[in-house]
């Protein structure tokens, strides 16, 4: 397969166009920027020391609430707020029933260590189960969203997402953090304050997106509409550090290690937390031709934040079939 | 090129994959799928550089980005036309 020379984008990428160099149209498009990434990330920083000025201490309870899977980017990202600026953190994980028994020790030794207060929501599996089984076998999302993850991964980062969002509004927290990597979003969402308009469409797609005769009871999961009078003024900013500070992924590992933190070894290449991933991805491999990752690990090496062998070696090997076949015999598929 | 056409341009070429076929100006992106909310930040990102403009953040909603008519407008206001 004919892959870019200078990210790792491959040919099945839709919309991709190669020059006669081989450099694919993300890379020139980034080449051509105006923009110097060094200034921007340094804008950024400087966005994020202001506001959290602005809000620190001022919320009834907590300065931020974080979406914590235990991996190893979200455990960094917490560090980061917790040791850098001394926050009060309160942090959620989604048990999506596919979480590895390590990264929960993982969430317990560093939510110890780092002295943060930790809530898990749990979905009844029946309901967990449906909802992964439609992503899996239906074409429930837009093409967009697809580009940047698989859909079971989008069905289950959107809950994430309303269930924090949710969470914050009820506790009047200004804050909402996640680990996402630097390839993961653009820079432009790295700090972004959420509005209730823009919300409830969103909310509204990834609902119609959900609902299945198998998936009645869906509305405790998202944004009750009153909400968006109610607490409009509330509406917190979101917050991805990861995306503007400086990011080795050895150093990540290295720095979280000394905190407790423990690489987890049953899972896929491109997950530290999660036991359904490589069946993501392998659903998303067949059905549309490219790796569900690639876009993000794409944008690392062409960062610089990654060596684009190691890019090659994360989105070009095979599945672990171990892991898709426990993924699939749970999910009865 | 026009501000509407440069919109479109972009839309088609990055979210539609070179097919234009039923993006009509007042078309939702998001209602429609064409844009999920990740990818309206990169349409963000792409005005703010092709038009040398900033986007608050109290901006950034449906009513301004939604769709080409939206973004038209919204843009006509910033640059005072």
């Amino acid at each position: 397969m004919k892959i870019c020379n200078q990210c790792i984008l491959p040919e099945t990428f839709p919309g991709i166009k190669f020059d006669d160099r081989g450099i694919c149209n993300h890379c020139r498009r980034a080449d051509s920027s105006s923009t110097d990434p060094a200034v921007q990330k340094a804008g950024y920083r400087n966005k994020l020391d202001t506001l959290i000025t602005g809000v620190k201490g001022t919320a009834p309870s907590y300065d931020v609430i974080m979406a914590y899977s235990g991996g190893k980017d979200s455990s960094y990202t917490l560090k980061l707020l917790r040791e850098r600026y001394d926050l009060k953190i309160l942090t959620l994980t989604f048990d999506n029933h596919f979480v590895s028994p390590v990264a929960w020790q993982n969430i317990r030794t560093l939510t110890d260590t780092l002295k943060t207060d930790h809530i898990t929501f749990k979905l009844p599996w029946p309901s967990a189960k449906a909802i992964f089984c439609k992503a899996a076998r239906e074409d429930i999302f837009p093409v967009p969203a697809l580009l940047r993850a698989s859909s079971i991964c989008t069905a289950c980062i959107g809950m994430v997402k309303s269930l924090v969002l949710k969470t914050a509004l009820e506790m009047s927290i200004p804050l909402v953090a996640f680990g996402w990597s630097p390839g993961q979003a653009p820079i432009q969402s790295a700090i972004m304050k959420t509005n209730p308009s823009l919300t409830a469409q969103n909310q509204a797609s990834l609902k119609k997106a959900l609902s299945s005769d198998a998936i009645t009871e869906i509305n405790q999961y998202f944004i009750p509409e009153n909400y968006y009078a109610i607490y409009k003024d509330r509406f917190p900013h979101n917050i991805h550090p990861l995306a503007f500070f400086d990011y080795d992924e050895g150093e990540v590992i290295r720095q979280i290690q000394a905190l407790g933190w423990k690489e987890p070894k049953d899972t896929d290449t491109n997950s530290s937390n999660c036991l359904l991933n490589a069946f993501a991805n392998q659903c998303h491999i067949k059905k549309h031709g490219f790796h569900p990752y690639v876009l993000e690990i794409a944008n690392m090496v062409r960062q610089r934040v990654m060596g684009r062998d190691e890019g090659i070696e994360k989105i070009y090997s095979e599945q672990n079939q171990e892991m898709v076949k426990y993924a699939k015999e749970k999910l009865e598929l | 090129m026009d501000i509407k056409n440069r919109i479109r341009t972009f839309i088609v070429e990055n979210f539609l994959f070179g097919k234009d076929a039923g993006l009509d100006e007042e078309t939702s992106f998001l209602d429609e799928g064409i844009i999920d909310s990740t990818g309206i930040l990169e349409l963000v990102n792409f005005i703010e550089e092709e038009f040398h403009i900033k986007v608050e953040d109290e901006e950034l909603v449906p009513e301004n980005l939604d769709s080409i008519a939206n973004v038209v407008k919204f843009l006509e206001r910033k640059l005072g036309r």
